[in-house]
């Protein structure tokens, strides 16, 4: 047995930080990926059903706007179809006139929760701040 | 003097440890990753216009998992929950909440939308007037068609 002794070049007593740089390097990349994003969404109210003993208010001037979400996805403002492209801008121009900003919104239970939060969506682009999601309790009155 | 040959020097670096703590970092990771977000895993529904809603994190915010299959979670807690039971819990939880009373509701974008009515009408016999639907932002327009 034999040693080897010494060697071309000297021994480096340096530690070798380069794959610890790396490890850290990726650290840094996944917690600045994962850092929580702050939630978003869409602000929504829900009509209440009006106090007992109250008598019912006086019809309003302007016709309340309704969004209906149907079945096959199709849209409706108000009982004219209208195709989901063209709905903000139609908002739009609805509302330029009017001085309530109030949609409603309502949506057939079997469709895709997506088309009628796009429809939504389409009306706070409209500039819509509120917007009032119809249930069938709320159309019941209950 | 007459030494012996060494041995031909290994000029690679040892890749071995580093690996060993790439592969502890990627467990922990995935183990961590799903307890940060609140609530059941869903796909939101992708939207233009959000509001940033920055009391959706707190910790008291109630919070309301709609999952595709028409299940519901409830946060604080996030556990599931009955659409029976649902109205009673969600009461006893806004008592305790100061300040804001917003519910939010995290619905999957391919949830029936019925199922998200029968929760929206159970929260109205509490009294809650004012909902957060929680989406996801895209930036470009064009994009919301196409996918999810």
């Amino acid at each position: 047995m034999a040693m080897a002794v010494g060697g071309s070049g000297g021994a480096k007593a340096d530690i070798n930080v380069t794959p610890l740089i790396d490890v850290l390097l990726v650290l840094l990349i996944i917690f600045m990926v994962i850092t929580p994003l702050t939630p978003h969404g869409l602000n929504t109210l829900v009509p209440q059903p009006p106090p007992p003993n109250q008598p019912p208010p006086p019809p309003n001037q302007d016709p309340n706007v309704v969004i209906e979400v149907a079945k096959d996805t199709s849209m409706q403002i108000n009982g004219q179809p209208i195709k989901e492209a063209e709905l903000q801008s139609r908002l739009e121009d609805v509302f330029k006139t009017r001085a309530t900003k109030v949609v409603f919104v309502k949506g057939d239970p079997d469709v895709d929760y997506r088309y009628v939060a796009r429809a939504i969506d389409d009306a706070k682009g409209a500039g819509l701040d509120k917007v009032g999601l119809m249930t069938p309790k709320v159309e019941a009155g209950q | 003097m007459k030494l012996p040959k060494a041995p031909p020097v290994v000029s690679d670096i040892n890749v071995t440890p580093m690996v060993d703590v790439m592969l502890v970092l990627l467990i922990i990771f995935m183990v961590i990753t799903p307890m940060l977000t609140k609530g059941a895993q869903v796909n939101l529904v992708k939207t233009r216009n959000p509001i940033k809603m920055q009391d959706a994190d707190k910790e008291d915010a109630v919070l309301i998992s709609v999952t595709r299959d028409g299940k519901i979670w409830l946060s604080p807690g996030n556990a599931m929950i009955g659409l029976d039971k649902l109205a009673s819990r969600v009461k006893d939880l806004q008592t305790a909440r100061t300040g804001d009373k917003t519910v939010y509701i995290r619905a999957d974008a391919r949830a029936r939308y019925g199922s998200v009515e029968d929760v929206i009408d159970q929260l109205r016999t509490d009294g809650v007037d004012t909902l957060g639907l929680i989406t996801e932002e895209v930036q470009d327009r064009n994009r919301r068609g196409l996918s999810l």
